[in-house]
Parts: structure tokens; sequence; C-alpha cells
């Protein structure tokens, strides 16, 4: 039987949304000069305070946005993913597959529809059977009309970054102030609102990583070394 | 004169089909092997057929000027394009230098420069039909208008019958 692929997975905690990306470019760029055969890498974090994010297509207003955004007490970081406007936050589990698209061998179109499948593997472990990834515009993961996990990916030089963010316990009022994703008339949700009962970053982390394991038939081997 | 008979054959050998899905029709392995990029004396009369990188643009070049897109095997593995980044004119690029990012379905791929030159043109009609990038990668979906600066640099490209190889290695 052949072994499946090495994953290094990082375990970062709870850290600033900034120290995140930081990680994430240092995972790529050594992920760049190693070539497609070394393994790639899985970056967890939870965001240590409120961060409203937009990716690659900018908005009509940015520096407004920011400001606006910015008085609500939150940051506000222009991210070079797709997708548009969004939120994180504690409460929140944000993923970060840094792989080489050519060692998946999948299109980054199936890319992204594994990151759908990881996180619906992760629903339905947690009796959710009822979670669906919608075709675009509306990628992501849903319950009803409400969005549990939100995506937006970065591709350069066939290596992947940014990925998900679901909502665990995530404080849900602060989507109030932005149109998530753009998509008028859609609500979010977190798996506390749709469990009924308090669900921590920390509970859902190893059946979210067996989900990851099972859809990119890889195994995840934890890094301890820093990668500063 | 031998430019003209060359740009003669390259339409007739190498006809463009816009929203082909399927490999390169085998007619144009006929087309010679040597890259036809020699300048004839004045950089205007540059002319090579359509050579790719294996970041998967692919540049053509009249007239000493390089138009820039995507293969068909890249919009297929991107998905339905929402949005391109494009550079300003006059940008200088150096080439694999990054210009520019596709969106498509959630994800932001970046855009590889095939050769050394200066940005002359961009694709308008994207901003308002990014779909143009899926529906003709060949032909209405070009991406930018380049110089080429140093017309050796075409020689280190993929002629289609080695991306093509190239194309079924990556797939197996």
């Amino acid at each position: 039987m052949r072994a499946r692929r090495a994953v290094r997975l990082l375990r970062l905690g709870r850290l600033p949304y900034a120290e995140s990306l930081a990680a994430q470019e240092r995972c790529a760029g050594r992920q760049r000069a190693a070539g497609p055969g070394a393994a790639g890498w899985l970056l967890l974090s939870e965001p240590a305070g409120p961060v409203y994010t937009r990716g690659l297509r900018g908005g009509p207003d940015p520096a407004g946005e920011a400001r606006r955004l910015r008085a609500l007490g939150a940051e506000y970081w222009r991210a070079a993913r797709g997708g548009l406007l969004t939120f994180h936050g504690p409460g929140q589990l944000l993923a970060y597959p840094v792989l080489d698209l050519r060692r998946l061998g999948l299109s980054l179109r199936a890319y992204v529809g594994a990151l759908e499948a990881a996180a619906l593997g992760l629903c339905r472990r947690l009796g959710l059977p009822a979670a669906r990834a919608l075709p675009p515009p509306y990628t992501g993961v849903w319950l009803g009309g409400r969005k549990l996990c939100a995506l937006g990916v970065h591709c350069g030089r066939h290596i992947t970054s940014h990925g998900l963010a679901l909502n665990c316990c995530t404080d849900l009022t602060w989507f109030d102030h932005i149109v998530p994703c753009g998509l008028e008339g859609k609500g979010v949700t977190s798996l506390s609102e749709e469990l009924q009962r308090h669900v921590t970053v920390d509970e859902i982390t190893e059946p979210f990583l067996d989900a990851f394991e099972e859809v990119f038939h890889c195994t995840l081997i934890s890094h301890e070394e820093s990668i500063g | 004169m031998a430019l003209r008979a060359l740009r003669r054959v390259a339409v007739s050998l190498a006809p463009r089909c816009p929203g082909r899905g399927g490999p390169f029709p085998s007619a144009r392995s006929a087309w010679p092997q040597a890259a036809p990029a020699r300048s004839l004396g004045t950089s205007a009369l540059l002319f090579s057929a359509r050579k790719f990188t294996d970041k998967h643009e692919w540049i053509s070049v009249e007239n000493g000027i390089g138009t820039v897109g995507i293969s068909n095997f890249a919009q297929e593995a991107l998905g339905d394009v929402v949005y391109c980044s494009l550079p300003e004119i006059g940008t200088k690029l150096n080439k694999q230098d990054e210009f520019g990012a596709l969106e498509s379905v959630k994800a932001a791929s970046e855009l590889y420069s095939p050769l050394t030159g200066e940005v002359t043109e961009i694709n308008t009609a994207l901003a308002d039909n990014p779909g143009l990038v899926n529906k003709s990668c060949y032909e209405d979906g070009w991406l930018i208008k380049m110089t080429v600066d140093n017309p050796s640099e075409l020689n280190e490209l993929m002629n289609e019958d080695a991306y093509e190889k190239y194309i079924k290695s990556i797939e197996d």
C-alpha cells in the first residue's frame, strides 16, 4: 500500500492575524524554494483579535472602508487571496494549507473543492450532515442560508496560501457591519449556533485534522521547530 | 520577404480556434522546430508563433509586440474568472516577474511574464467581461501586450507540441 504523503502541521495557536500571515509567507517561501517533492504545510491558528480582510479585487472605496471598520475597533487588512470582504476573530479556526498543486495533482478549482470537502467532513463528524458546499458565487460551506465556513485562497508558482475560516464560537455580531463576501441577504453562523452549545476551536481541531487527512490523502506530522 | 512568407505559412498551419477544449491538432507538428524568433534587421519585424511557459502563460509576437494570455489548460484549471488584476501600461517586466493575477472561485492566481519587456496595452474588455479569459483564452481573452526586449528569451519557451507534452506529463 502506497504511503500517504506527509504534510507538516504547524499549530500556531492564538495569535494576531498579521503573524499568521507572516508564518504563512515563510512556509510558502520555503515551499517554493524546496520544489514539488517537498512536503507541504498546514498552518492552524485562531485570530487573537477582530480583523476584517478584503481580497484581491478591492472595493469601491478601500480607504473609506478601512476607516469605517477600524473605527469599530477591528484591524483591516488587504489579503492577496480570492474572495471579497470577511471577518476573522477569536473563536474562529483559520486553516492555511501551503501545498504544491503539482504534487497534489489538483487544479486550483479542484483544490478549492477539496477545502470545502474538508470542512464538510468536520461537519459530518460533529453531527451536522445538512452542511453543504454551494457553487460559485456561493463557494463556502453553508447550513441553510447561513455561511459557516468562508474560503479564499492564493496560488503563486503552484503553491497555495490562505485557505479557510471556520466559525466555532466567533462573535457573529462583527459580521453585522459588512456584507460578508459581498453576498447580500445571506447570513452567517457558527458551530456553537448550530449545535446550540459552546464549541471551541480546540474542541474541533482534531476532527478537522482527521477530515483534512481524509480529503487530501495525507498524514499530518506535527512540526515542532520554529519557522522564524 | 522571407518573413512575409513565414507569416503566411504560420497562418495556414496555425489557425486560431477560439474555445477549443481539446488537444492541439497534429497538423501543427509541421511547423518548423527552430524558434522563428530571429529579428530581420529591425525589431519591428520580429514575429513568433505562440510559445508557452511552464506556468501556462502564452505569448505570440507580431511586429515586435508580444500578446500574452493564459492557455486553455490554465483557464480550465482556474474555473470561471471573475476578475483580472493587470499592470499599468509602461510597467517594465523581467522574464518571470509577477505581472498580475486572475481571480476565480475564491482563488487568486498569479500571472508571470513570459519575457522581458514593457507593457504597451492591457485588455480593457476584461474589466466588464472577465469571462473572456475562459471563453476565448487565445483570442479575445488576451491579457496584456508588451515589447520584446530580449528576443532570444523566446527560444527558452515551449512551442505548442512541447507544451502539449508538458501538460500530459503533469496530468499523469
